[in-house]
């Protein structure tokens, strides 16, 4: 009985070495792995087709709940470049990446400016900066640099996409701007359900107030309803909002607590945060999801 | 890819699990690893009030303090206050959790802070490192066993007396209560260990579920020992080619390769007992 099992674990064994054998065949495009497909989709304006990106979380993951799957290690092993958001987004991820000594690891957040990044404390900044269009177009340039030191035969190339994408966004920053220059200040106010919004309130001057924390797994207390129903009902918000990635219940009480005191306040729409919509979808790219977003948020407030 | 990483850890933590979970089994207190795994919350956030950072060994030496604290504080209430071992589990590790929660609106609410993202390992980033050296997990947790088999060899009788019949251990003098303590000690520096590699959901189910198997099959303690091990053993590498063919997580999939391997055993056991019942009556 022992020997049987030890010789049957030892075939196991032997079996799982050999699987290690047949290795993948290897095309002479780069194979780049981003973590979120909001990175994924800063790759690929870059690269175009001159490269395979895949990205490993798909639309609507919260990325502080994400589980990788076998599959996505194997992904993650076969990449000549993984490209993460940075910021401790990815959770203990990121410190995997920063062991890993044969892969090129380029973290979109060290193109963005210190001064610019909002800090928590000390050490920790608020990983949401895709949300303003200027801090994500300096990590985009930043991003442009590395990939075209690694795969210089495309640099040209890179640089020209790059070029393109760059007018495109600061076309978009203009017109962010412009969407809410019709909305007067006092109802420049964005409710949200988790604490994604930020940098898209500082750089489009907005208050923005959440009710919790950049945790998902932060409760929000008695206060934080209170708090927040008061904000609402006195300044006589009209539209609240919810996550394409995050639970809607918890903004649905807020509402229906607004109501019973006699304010009407309605969900203005549900917003893309974490993740971009399907691919095949206009939320799928960058510039579609915050296209999306602003309007959604100016039409509700307004 | 080197799945061999995978599997080594998760035949490492497997024994070890399953080694410390047959006493668990015994002592009726096998959801001690589940009450760790929510209890070291508080542990994670005052070392990030304390250091400030999210650097994951100080996360550590946190979930380790606090892991610890629970276990004994369960004892106390079960042995010194006499209540029941599950409801003194059910009391602490509520009120640990609970407290973490309160101090994580309290001190840490604008950060994204708890087991799963700063604590929680994933065994499948083992298949990562493909360098030279042997990743530290793999040490770590080779280390933890030689502490736990040399535990467990050097301390067998009084293990096993303290686990059947504690009034008998402690008339011939051995000290319950202290064999108990470093017991729980082991359990917690283990599942803390394991949690930083693999997660929680794996090591709660390699406490439980092999020393469960084994106790259908055998009535000896050192049988039972051994079992548990080869159960959790063939549980982790079945689990890994199961992860693989599934394209699942690979954590998820031993644990269901574990429960497959229960069902398996119970289903023998049954064939095989009612067979000799059914020659008995003849």
């Amino acid at each position: 009985m022992r020997t049987k099992a030890f010789l049957f674990l030892t075939f196991l064994l032997f079996n799982t070495v050999s699987c290690n054998q047949n290795a993948k065949e290897k095309s002479n495009r780069l194979y780049i792995i981003a973590t979120t497909n909001i990175v994924a989709d800063a790759v690929k304006q870059i690269v175009g087709e001159r490269a395979e990106v895949i990205s490993l979380m798909g639309a609507g993951v919260d990325p502080h709940l994400y589980k990788v799957s076998q599959g996505d290690i194997q992904k993650l092993s076969e990449a000549d470049i993984i490209v993460s958001n940075g910021l401790h987004l990815e959770g203990r991820m990121n410190e995997v990446f920063d062991r890993l000594q044969n892969k090129t690891i380029i973290k979109l957040s060290d193109g963005a400016e210190p001064d610019k990044l909002l800090q928590i404390n000390q050490q920790n900044y608020d990983p949401h900066f895709w949300f303003d269009v200027m801090i994500w177009k300096s990590a985009i340039i930043y991003l442009s640099k590395q990939l075209m030191s690694i795969d210089t035969a495309n640099a040209e190339f890179y640089q020209n996409n790059t070029k393109q994408y760059i007018t495109k966004l600061d076309i978009l920053h203009h017109w962010i701007n412009e969407q809410y220059s019709k909305v007067v200040p006092q109802k420049r106010i964005l409710i949200t359900a988790h604490d994604a919004f930020s940098y898209y309130g500082k750089a489009y001057q907005l208050e923005v107030l959440s009710l919790q924390g950049i945790s998902t797994l932060s409760d929000f207390g008695l206060n934080d309803i209170d708090r927040l129903t008061h904000t609402i009902t006195s300044r006589k918000v009209k539209s609240i909002f919810v996550e394409t990635s995050i639970s809607s219940k918890t903004i649905e009480s807020i509402v229906e607590n607004c109501n019973r005191k006699n304010h009407l306040v309605s969900i203005g729409g549900s917003l893309y945060s974490d993740a971009l919509g399907t691919s095949d979808s206009e939320t799928g790219t960058y510039i579609g999801m915050l296209k999306y977003n602003t309007q959604t948020i100016a039409q509700a407030i307004k | 890819m080197q799945p061999l990483y995978i599997i080594i850890l998760g035949s490492l933590i497997a024994s070890c699990c399953a080694l410390l979970g047959c006493f668990l089994l015994l002592r009726k207190m096998t959801m001690l690893g589940d009450a760790i795994a929510h209890a070291v919350l508080p542990g994670i956030v005052i070392s990030y009030i304390v250091s400030g950072e999210r650097d994951h060994t100080a996360m550590l030496i946190g979930a380790t303090v606090a892991g610890l604290l629970t276990t004994f504080s369960i004892e106390f209430l079960s042995k010194k206050i006499k209540l029941q071992q599950d409801a003194a589990t059910g009391v602490m590790f509520t009120g640990f959790f609970a407290i973490g929660v309160i101090l994580i609106s309290l001190f840490a609410n604008k950060i994204d802070l708890d087991q799963d993202c700063v604590l929680y390992g994933e065994i499948g980033y083992l298949g990562l490192y493909n360098d030279a050296f042997i990743p530290i997990e793999i040490w770590r947790m080779l280390i933890i066993l030689g502490l736990i088999i040399t535990f467990i060899v050097l301390g067998y009788r009084q293990l096993l007396m303290t686990t059947f019949d504690l009034a008998f251990a402690s008339s011939v003098g051995i000290m319950g209560a202290l064999w108990q303590y470093l017991l729980m000690g082991f359990v917690s520096l283990t599942t803390v260990a394991s949690f930083e590699s693999v997660g929680s959901i794996l090591v709660v189910s390699f406490l439980i579920i092999p020393p469960a198997a084994a106790y259908l099959i055998t009535h000896s303690l050192q049988r039972m020992l051994i079992y548990a091990c080869l159960i959790g053993i063939i549980g982790a590498i079945s689990g890994y080619y199961l992860a693989v063919f599934l394209d699942s997580a690979i954590a998820a999939a031993m644990s269901v390769a574990c429960g497959v391997e229960l069902i398996l055993i119970f289903i023998y056991v049954k064939l095989w007992k009612e067979r000799v019942l059914s020659k008995a009556v003849y």
